[in-house]
């Protein structure tokens, strides 16, 4: 364990370094994120301007839930996002063989190279909308749901890495799938919408079988009414279901690797 | 006169071709596409449910003007044709353009109408699919003088959007990478185009001002001349000028960018 924090930690220098070489890059990227969170939020300030209500949700809750998915989203986008890309192209391209060669899980080391501190740091903006609608809707959250909010943001952080892995692990199978990965965002666009709003074979399809809705409803209702054990068990269900499915599916890809040099 | 259009003519069906070899996935992004379709009708649809009309408009409108978006998107949308072009100026295939009589912006505007083609046509499939589910809703005004205004709207936004994508390709002969620059600018044309949401939502005086701007006469001007959100013809034929004044100002802007960038761009090797 000690080992992969080491090789992690190194991973983060190696970035922050990186970070510091292309500063330009770093105020341009997190220029883009801001700027598509602000899109997010201004939808949601010009529906309100004529609707009081989403599916029950008032103005702030839906912030509220907006910010979330938006934290989930950023945190993903910090940590992982970089690495799981390149991991679809290096398979396609053979330089999938880097991977193969290190002394360490295949997954760990192919999924945590690079991180995006722009993405890290709009998640403090993403932090900062969730505590605003707190605010404004007078809620005052003890320790323990504040913690168990936490809690439960790592797990919508662990169902959208195993949601991202699945979709790059088909690269395995069709070498020719690129853009593949895009698909992810399609199905994030579902996480900012309330549970109930959904309703027949969209609720069986994005409630029920995909982890889409859930991942950022369940959080957001901790804050707005407490815990929900029920809820809370789910939640934890579908995150070892998923990133079971993750390891499963991908490992199975590693034995389909053929590498592709000439 | 036509000789010398036929050179492009040529260009258009060989961007046909190659793009005919990418058919699945225009198919497999028209197919995504329907994802969103589904996020706007269940979001859309929950707004509606506790008012009848949102800005006077109802809701089977909404979604009408929402399909009509996506079918303008596959249609006219620059989708990467900024990158292609940023592409070919990094490696230098711009190279072979300048030693013949070919107008670099000309072939590169029959490549992107090929695509269009080709993914204006793949956006059917899976629109068609759909229809069984959205027949119900879909509501379109029948007034003859939508068609008279809406097609140059149509395809003068066409300019707008490859002008825009041709713009942000140029900015490679002075930035080495394009891509932060091209999202920063999807955001802001997602919103001013009306891609989020319908622009008459906005504040009057906010949309008074988009209405100034080249990112209304990318999407959002022709959908709503089709859907029945702008109805005053007198209105309407004043924007078009407007909409004339940006395909212009674009496309001289265009060529000052191709002088100007030449004039730093170094060839290296045959």
């Amino acid at each position: 364990m000690m080992h992969y924090l080491k090789i992690w930690l190194a991973s983060v220098r190696y970035s922050l370094v990186r970070m510091m070489m292309f500063r330009f890059d770093f105020f341009l990227w997190s220029m883009v994120e801001l700027c598509w969170m602000g899109v997010n939020v201004l939808m949601i300030a010009v529906i309100y301007r004529h609707t009081n209500s989403i599916a029950g949700w008032s103005k702030y809750e839906m912030l509220l839930l907006v910010g979330t998915s938006m934290l989930i989203q950023r945190l993903l986008l910090g940590f992982f996002w970089s690495s799981i890309f390149e991991l679809g192209r290096n398979i396609r391209t053979g330089g999938f063989d880097f991977f193969v060669a290190q002394p360490g899980n295949i997954m760990f080391m192919a999924t945590t190279r690079k991180l995006d501190p722009d993405s890290l740091a709009n998640s403090v903006i993403a932090t900062a909308i969730v505590i605003y609608s707190a605010h404004q809707l007078h809620l005052n959250p003890g320790l323990a749901d504040i913690a168990l909010y936490a809690f439960m943001i790592m797990c919508g952080l662990a169902i959208h890495y195993s949601l991202l892995v699945l979709s790059v692990s088909l690269a395995f199978w069709i070498t020719s799938a690129q853009g593949i990965e895009g698909s992810y965002f399609t199905l994030a666009e579902f996480s900012r919408l309330p549970r109930k709003a959904f309703r027949g074979l969209a609720s069986a399809l994005f409630v029920w079988a995909l982890p889409v809705v859930i991942v950022s409803n369940t959080p957001a209702r901790v804050l707005l009414h407490g815990f929900e054990p029920a809820l809370a068990v789910w939640l934890l269900a579908i995150t070892a279901g998923w990133l079971g499915l993750a390891i499963l599916v991908f490992n199975r890809g590693l034995r389909r690797y053929s590498s592709a040099s000439s | 006169m036509f000789a010398s259009l036929n050179k492009y003519r040529h260009a258009y069906l060989v961007g046909l071709q190659s793009n005919l070899v990418y058919r699945w996935t225009f198919a497999i992004r028209g197919f995504f596409s329907l994802f969103h379709l589904a996020v706007v009708f269940i979001l859309w649809g929950a707004a509606y449910a506790g008012t009848p009309s949102i800005g006077g408009f109802a809701f089977g409108q909404t979604l009408t003007y929402f399909v009509v978006l996506l079918l303008l998107q596959f249609l006219i949308g620059a989708f990467n044709e900024d990158y292609q072009i940023s592409e070919e100026i990094r490696n230098g295939l711009i190279n072979q353009f300048l030693l013949k009589p070919v107008n670099y912006f000309a072939y590169r505007f029959s490549i992107y109408v090929a695509a269009r083609t080709v993914s204006g046509l793949l956006v059917l499939l899976p629109l068609l699919a759909a229809l069984p589910f959205l027949k119900d809703y879909l509501t379109f005004p029948h007034e003859w003088w939508r068609f008279v205004l809406g097609l140059p709207a149509v395809a003068m936004s066409a300019l707008v959007q490859f002008s825009i994508a041709y713009c942000f390709g140029m900015m490679t002969f002075w930035f080495l990478e394009i891509q932060g620059f091209v999202i920063l600018s999807m955001a802001i044309e997602s919103v001013l185009g009306g891609q989020m949401f319908p622009l008459d939502l906005l504040p009057p005086w906010v949309l008074h001002i988009a209405g100034f701007l080249p990112f209304y006469y990318q999407m959002y001007f022709p959908a709503a001349i089709f859907t029945g959100r702008l109805n005053d013809p007198a209105v309407i034929v004043q924007q078009l000028g407007i909409q004339l004044i940006w395909v212009i100002a674009l496309l001289a802007f265009n060529q000052l960018l191709w002088v100007r960038g030449l004039r730093r761009h170094t060839a290296v090797g045959g």
